[in-house]
């Protein structure tokens, strides 16, 4: 690669630094994001530049992947699962414009894969980088809306506060009623929001060969979870967490059963239901073999004994 | 529909053209229009996006049909992409040329009041005649230009009450590399946060949510009751080292304006400050007794520092109200799933303790 070669990457996007971002900017946000991957789970402040693109829309992952793109680069941008979402198109335009990089909706194929709120159903590997899109990084915002006190608490491993909602919800509940953001304890330290992805998605996680990087760009913080890092949800040893039930629910586009699911209200008061990860689908429907998943056909996760209640 | 199948970027593009179709074609005429008739439209928004440019924030405002949010994150992601060339020397009341400077703590001050540019005491009646075309509007007169010219400079009423053991003596001031002073454009916010961070936040913070919190702290949520000691809109040199020569020199003039607000407490009076591009007093107000607020022990939780700083960015708050748009039906499903297992719970309780009635009264 000469320098010819990447200023030329960067000619539709004439008068902007290569991927948008100045060098002061990516060189700030490539030390924050060592330090973030060298402290799993510890939020980390980065000064955030405003980019063309409204903030609270992705402007944090955005930061992140155009820090890491390259020429030879492979992205996949996905919002809820799908790579056709308006924003996630719009993103994805964007970062290719901006950088020249491939662009694709094959999960496996992709070496940065920005996401909002969904981790893609096949198994992530070693070599790639999943960016979430955070819009509050601080799991300990409804027990400490201060952010000052909080990171103090971060600090004091304080996390008797969470412990506490979590009881609450057991005595009122009798199970845990958190939906998505469902925190987790990464490497035995920093409590963690997985970001507004589903329970399903939080043993991904786990043990993961990829590397996952979060980030905030309105609220200014990053954190990430190494490869082969534990990351467990917080239940209490005797009343498991549980992932979102999927029984029953078989997709009507490819047959589907035992994945993440959207509902499609239907007039008559029923419901019909089709994959939420539209790459994983559109594999399904080709008849082209998809890699491994993180849950079987049957709904068994793939690390034996994480989940203490299979969905 | 919310999401076309691989036709995500072509409904972009139509909803884009859509949206552009209600203001028409921009020109350049139009943005030089903008720009020569509405300096305080144009003061709002650069100071919000904290980039003088008025020719870009015409462009800006044209562009955006005057959506004030979408026109003030035009112009801060400009501004992130610019580099910092130099930085420019502070600007000083001997510096500035001073064109409206009024103080309500005293009937007259050192210096005099001065009235300048204001709509204060003006009557708010529409002028109607200029909507009639049967008759040439009726000209708005030009100020009388006075026999001998103003004063440029004048004192701070401050000096005086520092002279007089009103206020608190400056600290001495430590010479300070301009590089070192922390910047809020490239450092995030940590609180407590630096002073300059606050001056910063409050410079450019929404015009809006300045007022709303400000007035809470008048109206009665507030410690303090504070006096404006001194207002003043003025013209400023940006002064900044030739690279070469190293002899300061003008980069340009630009409008600043600043508050200064006094409140007594125990041990004599406090000041609460803030300064802005362009002239936007009314912000400014707001602004400079929020300032005081935030300094004083156990204010209301909204007037806290924590509280001011984070919710009164204009790009962040408009960004992540109108990021409620997008989808969420992944987290509205995983919520779904968790009322349902609570709901069923409940079904299931109300059914046992209705067989239990069935059962008592058998």
């Amino acid at each position: 690669m000469s320098l010819k070669d990447l200023t030329a990457q960067a000619s539709a996007a004439q008068g902007y630094s290569y991927a948008y971002l100045d060098l002061f900017a990516k060189r700030e946000l490539r030390r924050r994001i060592l330090k973030a991957i060298a402290i799993p789970g510890c939020q980390i402040p980065y000064a955030s530049r405003e980019l063309p693109i409204a903030r609270g829309w992705g402007t944090g992952g955005l930061q992140v992947t155009l820090s890491l793109v390259g020429p030879e680069s492979v992205v996949k941008v996905i919002d809820q699962g799908a790579d056709d979402s308006v924003n996630a198109a719009n993103l994805r335009r964007f970062i290719a414009r901006m950088s020249g990089a491939e662009t694709t909706t094959d999960t496996l194929k992709a070496t940065i894969i920005q996401s909002r709120h969904r981790i893609p159903e096949e198994r992530l590997k070693e070599g790639q980088a999943l960016v979430l899109q955070v819009p509050d990084p601080e799991p300990l915002r409804s027990v400490e809306a201060n952010m000052a006190k909080a990171r103090e608490m971060h600090a004091d491993t304080d996390y008797g506060q969470m412990w506490l909602t979590l009881y609450e919800q057991l005595v009122r509940y009798k199970q845990y009623i958190q939906g998505a953001s469902y925190p987790v304890m990464v490497h035995k330290r920093y409590v963690m929001s997985p970001s507004p992805i589903p329970r399903w998605d939080n043993p991904a996680l786990h043990q993961a060969q990829h590397l996952t990087l979060l980030s905030a760009g309105r609220e200014k913080r990053l954190y990430a979870v190494p490869p082969y890092t534990n990351v467990y949800p917080l239940e209490f040893s005797d009343v498991p967490f549980e992932v979102e039930d999927q029984t029953g629910r078989v997709c009507v586009r490819t047959g589907a059963q035992n994945k993440f699911m959207n509902e499609l209200p239907q007039a008559d008061g029923s419901s019909l239901f089709e994959l939420s990860d539209t790459g994983y689908a559109d594999k399904l429907v080709a008849h082209d073999p998809p890699g491994a998943t993180y849950y079987d056909d049957q709904g068994n996760f793939y690390h034996d004994g994480y989940l203490k209640r299979q969905p | 529909m919310y999401i076309a199948t691989k036709g995500g970027e072509a409904a972009i593009q139509q909803a884009e053209s859509l949206y552009h179709q209600l203001k028409g074609q921009v020109t350049l005429e139009t943005v030089r229009h903008i720009e020569a008739t509405m300096p305080y439209l144009l003061d709002r928004v650069m100071g919000e996006a904290s980039l003088y440019a008025p020719e870009l924030a015409a462009l800006a405002i044209a562009q955006t049909g005057g959506d004030l949010y979408e026109a003030v994150l035009l112009l801060r992601a400009f501004r992130s992409t610019q580099p910092r060339i130099a930085y420019a020397q502070p600007v000083t009341p001997e510096s500035m040329v001073t064109v409206r400077r009024i103080s309500a703590a005293f009937k007259d001050i050192p210096g005099g009041q001065v009235l300048g540019p204001t709509l204060d005491y003006s009557h708010r009646i529409l002028r109607l005649d200029i909507l009639d075309n049967r008759q040439a509007p009726a000209e708005e007169e030009p100020a009388e230009l006075p026999e001998t010219p103003a004063e440029a400079v004048y004192p701070l009423l401050a000096d005086w009450q520092r002279e007089n053991g009103l206020l608190e003596p400056l600290p001495a001031a430590n010479p300070v590399e301009p590089a070192d002073i922390p910047d809020v454009t490239r450092d995030p916010i940590m609180m407590p946060a630096p002073r300059a961070h606050r001056l910063q936040a409050l410079a450019r913070a929404d015009t809006g949510g300045v007022l709303a919190l400000g007035y809470s702290s008048m109206r009665g949520y507030g410690l303090i009751h504070p006096t404006v000691n001194e207002l003043r809109l003025a013209h400023a040199e940006v002064m900044v080292e030739h690279p070469v020569t190293g002899v300061p020199f003008s980069a340009g003039r630009v409008r600043v304006s600043q508050a200064e607000v006094v409140s007594k407490d125990a041990s004599g009076f406090k000041i609460g400050f803030a300064a802005t591009l362009g002239w936007n007093e009314m912000k400014l107000i707001a602004a400079s007794m929020l300032d005081l607020e935030m300094n004083s022990e156990n204010s209301h939780p909204a007037l806290s520092e924590d509280f001011v700083l984070y919710h009164t960015e204009p790009v962040e708050s408009s960004g992540f109200c109108i990021h409620f748009k997008l989808p969420h039906y992944v987290t509205f499903a995983s919520s779904m799933d968790a009322v349902r297992r609570v709901q069923a719970l409940y079904r299931g309780a109300k059914a046992t303790a209705t067989e239990a009635e069935e059962e008592l009264s058998s």
